[in-house]
């Protein structure tokens, strides 16, 4: 009887810290086990639509939203994470710290602190930050500066374990939210600016044993690896990063992966298509196997880097439904691929292009202009969209409902010239570019806020920015779309015509993720403020009578009427 | 980068102060192009979020060794991967850029 009491008491212990795969794989998904009170993946469900079908919170009550509470996260260096919700705790996470929290009253739990080397920022190229934690069975996964994986106690914060994925000093770095698919906790790798030859690897979420690695770049033998010259060393130090989380389809059991740009930027000793950067891999969970491959931008010569979401969503396309993954990538197309085959179904500009005049549907390569020809010939050359991409890594929103995609783009040109590449040196910059601004016109937008048809890029509305891009991911919440600017202000449009309903200024700039979910029966919605981060990096000056850093996690509600 | 013409500026010019060696130049612009223009600009020109080199006086080269040794702000510390030669070679590219570029 005694020991029975005792046994029941430890499954609720248990179960508030425990999390099935079931629950991920429910996460975001609006069928019967949908639970709101959760925020349990990165991307907000496996499909990284960013959305929620709560209403609480629209555009008729938004005038009624507060912060309820503010928590100090105690760093300087920027947030851009995106919290982990379960059961009324919240896990954020920064380069520094993982904190647990109270939901209901923003009280720290726990605290966990890494020491990295001081000198590890060298081998960031933008920015020192984290994205974010992953939840398992009890435990907290998250990746560190200096290239480790961590598994912490979610009740208590203490480590559990601890693996090394590469050496910080050869240019390794991890700053990306590790996914759980299949059982197999997944991590990426940072360090394409440094020559290094990416990869994904998988982990056993119990012992944080090493089970697989697929590098990003084919070895010598394997197949892909003639897209690499075969006189040089070329692929063994050509990038192809894996930086962002990527999203998984439980049904198809395929997890799809952006890789990043090759190494160095300059293309002049790496001829051929250099697979697989620059392109997307579609993976099994459990051995890392590469099912289908799709490269956006073959020999890429731009830091057209592919490394972010690739967001699931099922689109009708010639009257059928088909189950696609999209992505609004650097080099300005928008991408439609049917993610069971890899095929392409659509790809149109969404922003000014000049490097290449269209994608071709039957080769499904990009077709480059004189352009192109004239930066791979190493001259200077007004380019667009510049190395930064039409859209960066702050992350795009999918209505279902709507069927369309909600982003935050850019609109910039600069000059871009190729340098002669030198002896790559292990752990130094391996680039070899100039990129400098060109002079803009008066009230040219340096990019908008907008909503775009998926298949035609064709834009519903579009909000112009004039004085600083948006380098905070997009929330779409029922009728409305929440986002972050670098001065602080978070805001609410209306997701119907991209009006600003709402605005609340926080302490810092913002460059995070904003979730929503609810909390006995409330709808909150929280994001990170702290500036930092790439945009950050290179707009201080003009930030900084505008904008202060310190980071601190804030949360919003409805004040009762 | 093409440092003839640099060079010749340099004679020309004929400072009172001491002129650092052509060939101590362009190593400093070897390692500053590989290490230091992602945040500092490409040959200094828009700094963007790091500091302006341009701007740095000219008689303060302890202060600059010291910084790139150890780090300042959101700099970490170089130190550990260049030698202090390469620092010095740095410095005498930052000092040479109003004559090499004019600016």
């Amino acid at each position: 009887m005694k020991r029975l009491a005792i046994a029941s008491v430890l499954c609720l212990a248990v179960n508030a810290h425990a999390q099935t795969l079931d629950e991920l794989r429910n996460d975001g998904v609006l069928n019967d086990a949908y639970k709101s009170d959760n925020v349990l993946t990165y991307g907000m469900g496996y499909h990284q639509q960013r959305y929620s079908p709560l209403s609480q919170i629209n555009a008729k009550t938004i005038k009624r939203l507060v912060p309820v509470w503010n928590l100090s996260l105690d760093n300087n260096w920027g947030e851009q994470a995106q919290p982990i919700v379960y059961n009324g705790v919240m896990y954020v996470t920064n380069a520094r710290h993982t904190v647990a929290l109270d939901v209901g009253t923003g009280k720290q739990i726990w605290k966990h602190t890494l020491d990295w080397p001081a000198d590890t920022p060298r081998v960031v190229c933008c920015g020192v930050s984290n994205k974010g934690a992953a939840l398992y069975n009890g435990r907290v996964y998250r990746t560190t500066l200096d290239a480790h994986v961590l598994a912490l106690d979610a009740k208590t914060g203490k480590e559990v374990w601890r693996s090394k994925a590469a050496e910080w000093k050869e240019g390794y770095s991890l700053t990306l939210a590790p996914l759980v698919a299949n059982g197999v906790l997944i991590t990426g790798i940072s360090g394409a600016e440094f020559g290094i030859r990416g990869f994904i690897d998988g982990w056993d979420t119990e012992t944080g044993k090493h089970l697989w690695r697929r590098h990003t770049i084919p070895a010598r033998g394997e197949k892909g690896n003639d897209t690499w010259p075969q006189d040089n060393n070329a692929w063994q130090i050509g990038g192809g990063s894996a930086w962002i989380t990527g999203s998984y389809d439980p049904q198809l059991d395929l997890m799809y992966w952006g890789i990043g740009n090759p190494a160095p930027w300059a293309s002049q000793r790496r001829a051929g298509d250099n697979l697989y950067t620059s392109s997307v891999l579609a993976l099994r969970p459990k051995t890392g196997e590469i099912v289908w491959h799709y490269q956006f931008t073959p020999n890429d010569a731009y830091d057209y880097d592919a490394c972010w979401e690739l967001i699931l969503g099922e689109l009708r396309v010639n009257g059928k439904m088909r189950k696609v993954a999209m992505q609004l990538n650097r080099n300005g197309f928008l991408y439609v691929l049917d993610r069971a085959t890899g095929e392409l179904i659509s790809a149109k500009a969404y922003e000014k292009v000049n490097w290449a005049s269209h994608v071709d549907p039957k080769t499904g390569r990009p077709v480059e202009t004189d352009i192109a020809k004239s930066i791979r010939d190493m001259k200077a050359t007004e380019h667009w969209p510049s190395t930064r991409g039409a859209k960066n890594w702050q992350h795009a929103a999918f209505n279902p409902k709507t069927g369309l995609l909600y982003a935050n783009t850019m609109h910039e040109g600069r000059m871009y010239k190729h340098l002669e590449t030198k002896p790559y040196e292990q752990g130094q910059r391996y680039m070899y570019i100039e990129n400098l601004p060109m002079p803009r016109a008066a009230g040219e937008p340096v990019g908008h806020i907008e909503a775009i048809d998926p298949l035609t890029a064709e834009k519903k509305w579009r909000v112009p920015l004039t004085d600083f891009q948006i380098w905070s991911a997009m929330l779409a919440s029922g009728d409305l779309l929440f986002t972050g600017k670098e001065t602080g202000e978070f805001i609410a449009l209306d997701a119907a015509t991209g009006k600003q309903l709402w605005q609340f200024q926080t302490g810092s700039g913002i460059n995070a993720m904003p979730v929503t979910y609810t909390y006995q029966g409330r709808q909150y919605v929280t994001v990170l403020s702290g500036v930092g981060g790439l945009y950050w990096n290179t707009n201080r000056e003009a930030l900084k009578d505008k904008v202060t850093p310190g980071g601190s996690v804030w949360t919003f509600a409805l004040l009762p009427d | 980068m093409d440092l003839r013409a640099v060079t010749g500026l340099i004679f020309v010019s004929g400072s009172a102060l001491a002129q650092p060696a052509p060939e101590q130049i362009r190593r400093g612009a070897d390692v500053y192009e590989r290490n230091c223009s992602p945040c500092h600009g490409a040959r200094m020109q828009d700094p963007q979020g790091a500091f302006d080199l341009r701007k740095f006086p000219h008689d303060e080269r302890e202060r600059f060794v010291a910084s790139v040794t150890r780090g300042k702000n959101q700099m970490p510390p170089w130190g550990g991967l260049l030698k202090p030669e390469d620092i010095e070679a740095i410095w005498s590219y930052v000092i040479s850029a109003e004559s090499i570029y004019g600016h």
